[in-house]
C-alpha cells in the first residue's frame, strides 16, 4: 500500500504545481540521491512482494543499469565521498522506470481482490 | 411392434418417461430431422457460417489461417494460441476468465496445422458477450513482455514435454511429404529450436498478419443468423482488412521419404501415401479408411477391420488408418504406436493388407461394411460440433465450400472393389513417406517394409 500523496491533487492545478516544481526539485536535490548517481525509483523498498515482481519484469538492461547504480553507491557510502559533479543523476535521467510497472501489479492485485469479493446478481 | 409384456418393467418404466414416450409416438416411417448444414454467409466483411438447431447453449468459434502451415518463423502459431485470451487493451486475462465463469462459458484455444482456432462455448442468451469477447482478442490484445516471460512460455515448454513417439511420427511424416508449409510439426518439440524466433513481439507481428478479415471466418453451431448479423458487425469492425505483413503460402507439393527418430520408451510408425484434400472427391480414399479401420466399434474385441486383425497378431501394437485433408493436400496415413517388435511387426502385416486390397483380395462383404463405415464417419464429421466446426470455417477460409454431405454421400455409393484396388495399387506405386520414431534397432526401413520412398 502506497502512503498517500499529495501529487495527483497538486498536478491537476497548474498554478498550484508551478508554484511547487521548484521546491520540489530543490528537495529532489537536496535528497542527495542524485549526487550518488541514483535515481528516485533506485530508492524502494525491495522488501515486497510486488517489487520484486516489478523488478523481474524490469527489461535486462534496466536491470543490469539499476544494479549497477546501486553498487556504485553503496562503494560511494562505504568511501563517505560523492561522485564528480558530471556523473551526478541529471533531472531529466530521474524518470520513474520501476514506479509504473509497479503500479500495474498494485492495480492487477486489486483486480484480485475485488474479482475474489464480488457478488453476483442474477440476470437470468 | 413389440407387445408390451415381451418387455421387462424396466424398459416399460422407460418408456412411460416422456423422451421416450416421444420416440415410441414417431412411427417407423417418420424420417429423423436432418440436422442444418453450416450456412455461409458474408456480415461486414467476415465470412460466416451459422447453423441453428434451436438448442439452449452455443459454440462460436473464430477460425483464423494461422496454423502451423502458414507460420513465418518456428512456433508462432502455438506463441498465438497460448496468447488467446492474455490482456487486452479493454481488460485483464483473469476479467476475462472470471467474467466467462460467471456466465457459465468455457473458453478454449487450439490449432490444427491450417487453423487457430478460438472457441468459446456459452448459452444462447450470452451471445453478445462472447462475440464481443472473441474480436477483443484477436484485434486487441497486448502481447506483452511479463505474460510471454511467466506464462506463455511455461505453457508451451510444459506442453513440449507432452509430446509423444506418435506426434512426432506423424510429424515427422508429414515433414518428408510435404517439406515446409504442412510440413512444418504440429507441435514443436522439445528439442526443436524456437528459443530465437519465438518471443512476444515476433507473435504480435503474426497476430497482425492473421487476424485480417480475409483471413478469419467466424463459425457459429446454435446461433441464430439475425443475432449474429446484429453483434458480428459492431464488434468485429474494429479488425483490420489487411496487413503489412504476409503469411507464409506456397502450394503443397508432395515429396515423399523416409525419416527415422531415435527416442527411448515409445516407438511409432507412421506409413504415409498422398491423400485426399478437404475439397477434392476421392471417394475412394474414405471408403479405404474405413476398409482400414483400426479403431474398434464394439466394446470388448478389437473389431474387424484390416488394422484391427493386424493389431490382434501383434498385441502390443495399435494401428489404425486415417486421411488427414488440408486445403490443397492430404495425406493418407496408417499409425502404429507399441512396443518396438508389435510395431515392427504391425507395420509389415499393414503393407501387406494394403497390397491385398490392391491385389483385389478383398470380399464384397467388406467393402460394403467399408463403404457404410465411410457414410458414418462422414455425417459424424457434419454433426459433431468439434471437428465440424473446425472443418466448416478451415473451408471457408481457403475459399471452398462447406461440406456438401448429400453429395460426398453419393459418390461413396459409387465406390466399388475394383476401384478400391486401382486406388489402393497407385499408392503402392507412388513414392510413400514412412517415419520411425523410437528403437531404430528394431523398427524397420521403409524398403524392408516394401514401400517406395
Amino acid at each position: 500500500m502506497p502512503a498517500p500523496s499529495l501529487a495527483p491533487f497538486i498536478r491537476a492545478r497548474p498554478w498550484l504545481s508551478k508554484l511547487v516544481t521548484p521546491v520540489a526539485n530543490m528537495y529532489s536535490n537536496a535528497a542527495g540521491y542524485r549526487q550518488m548517481g541514483l535515481r528516485a525509483d533506485d530508492l524502494i523498498s525491495e522488501e515486497n512482494e510486488n517489487v520484486l515482481t516489478a523488478l523481474k519484469r524490469l527489461p535486462a538492461k534496466e536491470s543490469y543499469d539499476r544494479i549497477y547504480r546501486i553498487r556504485r553507491a553503496t562503494q560511494l557510502s562505504l568511501q563517505h565521498k560523492l561522485l564528480p559533479k558530471a556523473e551526478w543523476t541529471k533531472p531529466e535521467e530521474d524518470v520513474p522506470y520501476l514506479g509504473p510497472l509497479l503500479a500495474q501489479i498494485e492495480a492487477e492485485q486489486k483486480e484480485v481482490e475485488q474479482l475474489d469479493t464480488l457478488t453476483v446478481i442474477k440476470a437470468h | 411392434m413389440i407387445s408390451r409384456s415381451a418387455l421387462s418393467r424396466g424398459t416399460q418404466l422407460a418408456l412411460r418417461s416422456s423422451g421416450a414416450a416421444k420416440i415410441a409416438q414417431r412411427g417407423f416411417a417418420a424420417a429423423a430431422s436432418e440436422k442444418a448444414s453450416y450456412e455461409p454467409t458474408n456480415i461486414a466483411g467476415v465470412k460466416v457460417a451459422a447453423r441453428d438447431d434451436g438448442g439452449p447453449t452455443t459454440r462460436l468459434a473464430i477460425v483464423a489461417k494461422a496454423g502451423t502451415r502458414y507460420e513465418t518463423l518456428p512456433g508462432l502459431t502455438v506463441g498465438l494460441e497460448e496468447f488467446a485470451f492474455k490482456n487486452t487493451t479493454k481488460r485483464s486475462a483473469l476479467r476475462i476468465t472470471r467474467e466467462s465463469e460467471l456466465l457459465g462459458g468455457q473458453l478454449s484455444a487450439y490449432h490444427t496445422r491450417e487453423a487457430l482456432v478460438l472457441q468459446a462455448n456459452f448459452l444462447r442468451a450470452d451471445l453478445p458477450y462472447f462475440a464481443e469477447l472473441l474480436a477483443e482478442v484477436i484485434s486487441q490484445t497486448r502481447y506483452t513482455t511479463h505474460e510471454f516471460r511467466e506464462e506463455v512460455e511455461g505453457v508451451i515448454r510444459y506442453k513440449q514435454s507432452k509430446v509423444d513417439a506418435a506426434a512426432i511420427a506423424l510429424d515427422a511424416a508429414h515433414s518428408v511429404a510435404f517439406h515446409t508449409g504442412l510440413g512444418n510439426p504440429l507441435y514443436p518439440t522439445a528439442s526443436t529450436p524456437i528459443g530465437p524466433y519465438l518471443d512476444e513481439s515476433n507473435v504480435a507481428t503474426y497476430a497482425s498478419a492473421a487476424y485480417t478479415k480475409p483471413n478469419i471466418s467466424v463459425v457459429a453451431d446454435g446461433a441464430s443468423q439475425a443475432a449474429l448479423s446484429k453483434w458480428i458487425e459492431p464488434f468485429f469492425k474494429d479488425v483490420p482488412s489487411d496487413s503489412q505483413v504476409k503469411l507464409e503460402q506456397s502450394a503443397s507439393k508432395y515429396y515423399g521419404g523416409e525419416a527415422r527418430i531415435a527416442k527411448i520408451g515409445a516407438n511409432a510408425v507412421v506409413i504415409g501415401f498422398p491423400g485426399a484434400s478437404l475439397g477434392a472427391s476421392q471417394p475412394e480414399v474414405a471408403v479405404l479408411v474405413g476398409l482400414l479401420g483400426g479403431e474398434s466399434n464394439v466394446k470388448w474385441s478389437p473389431g474387424f477391420s484390416l488394422l484391427s486383425k493386424v493389431a490382434a497378431s501383434a498385441p502390443g501394437a495399435h494401428a489404425h488408418a486415417a486421411n488427414f485433408a488440408y486445403s490443397d493436400a492430404g495425406l493418407f496415413t496408417i499409425q502404429i504406436s507399441g512396443s518396438a517388435p508389435h510395431v515392427r511387426k504391425a507395420a509389415e502385416e499393414s503393407v501387406k493388407a494394403l497390397k491385398s486390397i490392391a491385389e483385389g483380395g478383398v470380399a464384397q462383404e467388406d467393402v460394403v461394411k467399408a463403404v457404410a463405415k465411410a457414410r458414418f464417419n462422414l455425417l459424424s464429421l457434419s454433426e459433431t460440433s468439434g471437428a465440424g466446426l473446425v472443418h466448416a470455417g478451415a473451408n471457408l477460409i481457403s475459399g471452398g465450400q462447406p461440406l456438401q454431405v448429400a453429395e460426398r454421400l453419393k459418390a461413396l455409393e459409387s465406390v466399388t472393389g475394383d476401384k478400391l484396388k486401382a486406388a489402393a495399387k497407385a499408392l503402392l506405386e507412388g513414392k510413400a513417406s514412412v517415419a520411425s520414431v523410437g528403437d531404430l534397432h528394431v523398427l524397420p526401413f521403409a524398403e524392408e517394409l516394401g514401400l517406395k520412398v
